[in-house]
């Protein structure tokens, strides 16, 4: 970008496709959707040749799709992702429990089927636990830091409450993991990571692990950003607006987090009374004759209350609270990401002025401020990019809960009343003259 | 059946009323009035209703009732009435006497009370009883005037036939099983019951917290007060089982009586056998003070004889009497039984399907609530 630096894209909720890339020129824009990009043909020869760097330094390599971030981001919107153009499925099951002698653990399947040129072949199967989760996370973040990481299910367990070998907490844990995958999957730059690349695929991740330092500087990652305490002049409206949201978002997760597990409280305390009446029926008929039937059938019937009732105790537990959880999860990780931004901006506006303040008559922006304009606009892009697709995402999961947690009340609510209803019949039954 | 008052009067316990006024240690006191309203049913309907009678009378007067009928008539199965005070309340309803859920609550069942005396096939005959739906003044005299008290068996006397009557028929003591255990289960069952309503109205509430599409909690409270009818119907039948107890007392005490009057007429003949041979066939304390200090004259023996004839002829025949009486009781008490067990069992039955029905109706509008939820959240 030569001239003057160009003022922040900060002017109110535009639909990400309204908005003109800082960085291209108008012949890309006319690049429809329904193409599935391969960078070189799509990069304008005015973009190859510049001297872009990813936010943290990494000097653009146009043959990897990761460095046309942006670019991607305004072609491959959620939408355009449906089962016939996805080239990337990714499964996490079969959780098994290994005993050594250091210590146990449990190690779950993860299953490849791809036909994407990044992959040697076109099926894996790998063995992970929790902490090569944990560390392709982390290796996530360090080397996307524009872009909005999906949480993993909590790392530590509260040993003595919760067994952590139990079957539904593996299985819940399970569950978390495989959303983790293929909300990666999904994600048009994350999924093309070479970390990623690696988790799916390396029998000894291990190893890999290790060499981890010498890639490092193989790829010339830098790992820290300079968060060098700059103060942030005026945060974008846009911004400001996702930030307040998140603020209201996380609020509201907190409190239907707080009912939730007051109702499940509540249910299982009604459960806990409901288990000593219904036999208490039962005790009735056995001193009774004629009415010995009737009384057992509304025992039974309380019984088969009872089971309706845990199981509806046991999905909210294991269906609804962890997704709950995982979206308090995702937007602290989210507002950690609008930190970063917000300081990568602020270091921007600290250099210009800098400059400004020297008031040499320079033709010419320095190219370190430079930079930094590019890797603000890079990481603005990104995250609104992110931001849209987590919307859309968070509004279908939370369609899909709701809707989800709704169908468990009816079903219980059903069974009761098949329970009721077929002990009507017992009950109105008139005795044979013996 | 047929010509049982109920069928020819209507009674109805309409209104109740709070007064205040002076006991007998002279102390002020609040209590509540009850209205009973009669009126006689037209057998043939020209339209016109007969006038309504009625008069106020409260708990005290009722029980009094009651006492009467369970002496007069102590082979029946005498109605219970509704309880004193509050128990097996749960953190909704109130303890307290004067609370008017728990009045309205009394007041059905007295009328219920009422309603069942008066489709008794026996009780219903009673003229205390029609007096006390008819007569507002002197009511009370009437009751004590005749004499019931007297005639009531005490405590310490019942208590003591049950532990030494040696051949109680065996229906009274199954009886008197089944209905201590009927007791038990019932009170068990009423209060794991008033624990569920609790916890249930737990859940509710805390829905409601989620907002307004789950703001059920207040119609629920129609349904949880038929849940309390339920529960009074369950105690109706909790105090019968005392009624049942009562009847078996009855029997033990007059067994127990039967078995000590024919214990006294076998030791007296035995008595006079021994004076008339001479022969000391038992040890007595008379035997042997008359030994020590010398015999009694045949006069004096000729006379003991005599009394002991004219007790023994007189203990036969109350003997006799007794022996009647007792059989005549386990005759009526237990046609009267078999009365209250056809009835328990259409009633219970009756309260279970209501009950049942209760279920179904919160399962309905539970269904209902989270239909309507799923649009809303389907729509988001």
């Amino acid at each position: 970008a030569a001239g003057a630096p160009k003022p922040l894209p900060s002017s109110g909720p535009k639909s990400l496709r309204e908005m003109p890339h800082p960085l291209a020129t108008s012949s890309s824009e006319e690049m429809g959707p329904a193409l599935t990009p391969s960078p070189d043909l799509l990069l304008p020869r005015s973009i190859a040749d510049k001297d872009l760097s990813l936010p943290n330094g990494t000097p653009v390599d146009t043959s990897s799709p990761a460095s046309s971030s942006s670019l991607l981001n305004r072609l491959q919107l959620d939408d355009d992702l449906d089962g016939e153009t996805r080239d990337l499925f990714v499964t996490v099951d079969d959780p098994k429990k290994h005993v050594c002698t250091m210590e146990t653990y449990i190690t779950y399947r993860v299953t490849t089927k791809t036909t994407r040129a990044e992959f040697d072949l076109p099926e894996y199967s790998v063995r992970r636990r929790y902490q090569d989760f944990d560390w392709l996370r982390n290796k996530l973040e360090e080397s996307q830091p524009t872009h909005l990481i999906p949480p993993l299910p909590e790392k530590f367990v509260v040993k003595g409450v919760v067994d952590r070998f139990s079957e539904e907490f593996v299985e819940t844990r399970r569950k978390a993991l495989d959303k983790f995958l293929k909300r990666i999957t999904d994600h048009p730059v994350l999924s093309f990571n070479e970390h990623f690349n690696v988790f799916l695929t390396a029998k000894d991740l291990n190893a890999y692990k290790k060499q981890g330092m010498a890639l490092l500087s193989k790829m010339g990652e830098s790992v820290k950003y300079v968060t060098g305490g700059y103060k942030l002049r005026s945060r974008p409206l846009e911004f400001a607006a996702i930030g307040e949201y998140l603020e209201t978002f996380s609020l509201k997760l907190g409190t239907i987090d707080r009912i939730a597990q007051r109702i499940i409280k509540e249910q299982l305390e009604y459960l806990v009374e409901l288990r000593e009446y219904g036999p208490v029926y039962s005790t009735w008929g056995g001193l009774e004759v004629e009415l010995s039937e009737p009384l057992e059938g509304v025992s039974a019937c309380i019984g088969n209350c009872c089971t309706a009732l845990e199981e509806l105790s046991e999905d909210m537990t294991e269906d609804f609270l962890p997704v709950l959880r995982e979206y308090i999860l995702y937007s602290e990780s989210m507002k950690n990401v609008l930190k970063k931004r917000d300081q990568v901006q602020a270091e921007y506006e600290a250099k210009l002025e800098a400059v400004a303040l020297k008031k040499e008559d320079r033709p010419k922006v320095p190219t370190d401020v430079e930079k930094c304009q590019d890797r603000v606009e890079c990481f603005n892009a990104d995250l609104k990019a992110d931001m849209e697709r987590w919307q859309n995402n968070k509004r279908q999961d939370f369609r899909q809960l709701l809707m989800g947690m709704a169908d468990k009340n009816i079903q219980y609510y059903e069974k009761c009343l098949t329970a009721w209803e077929s002990i009507i019949p017992l009950l109105q039954d008139k005795p044979e003259t013996k | 059946m047929e010509d049982c008052l109920a069928k020819k009067m209507e009674i109805t316990v309409s209104e109740a009323e709070k007064r205040t006024g002076r006991n007998a240690m002279n102390m002020q006191e609040t209590y509540t009035a009850y209205l009973i309203e009669t009126r006689a049913v037209e057998s043939q309907g020209e339209g016109q209703c007969a006038p309504m009678d009625s008069l106020w009378r409260r708990y005290s007067e009722f029980e009094l009732l009651r006492n009467y009928l369970s002496v007069t008539y102590p082979h029946i199965v005498v109605p219970p009435l509704p309880e004193k005070r509050a128990d097996f309340v749960w953190h909704k309803l109130s303890a307290d006497n004067m609370d008017p859920d728990f009045v309205e609550r009394r007041r059905i069942g007295l009328e219920n009370f009422l309603l069942r005396v008066a489709s008794h096939p026996v009780l219903c005959q009673d003229k205390i009883f029609y007096s006390f739906l008819t007569q507002e003044g002197g009511w009370k005299e009437m009751v004590n005037e005749t004499g019931f008290q007297l005639k009531a068996d005490s405590r310490l006397k019942a208590l003591n036939a049950t532990f030494r009557v040696k051949n109680p028929d065996k229906r009274f003591t199954e009886l008197k099983h089944y209905s201590d255990e009927l007791q038990s289960v019932i009170s068990h069952l009423l209060r794991v019951r008033a624990r569920v309503a609790d916890r249930l109205y737990g859940v509710y509430k805390v829905h409601g917290n989620y907002g307004r599409v789950f703001r059920y909690a207040a119609s629920i409270d129609d349904i949880l007060e038929e849940e309390e009818h339920y529960a009074d119907q369950l105690k109706e039948y909790l105090f019968y089982a005392e009624a049942l107890r009562a009847v078996c007392r009855k029997h033990e005490l007059m067994q127990y009586d039967l078995e000590m009057a024919a214990q006294d007429l076998t030791s007296k003949k035995q008595q006079c056998e021994e004076l008339a041979t001479g022969t000391v066939r038992t040890f007595s304390l008379k035997g042997m003070t008359s030994k020590l200090f010398g015999q009694e004259t045949p006069e004096q023996r000729e006379a003991k004889i005599k009394v002991l004839e004219e007790q023994i002829q007189e203990g036969e025949e109350q003997l006799k009497s007794k022996n009647l009486e007792g059989r005549d009781f386990v005759k009526s008490a237990w046609a009267d039984i078999e009365r209250f067990k056809e009835q328990k069992n259409h009633d219970l039955k009756e309260a279970l399907i209501s009950y049942a029905v209760m279920q179904i109706s919160m399962c309905k509008k539970g269904i209902q609530v989270w239909t309507n939820a799923k649009e809303c959240f389907s729509k988001m």
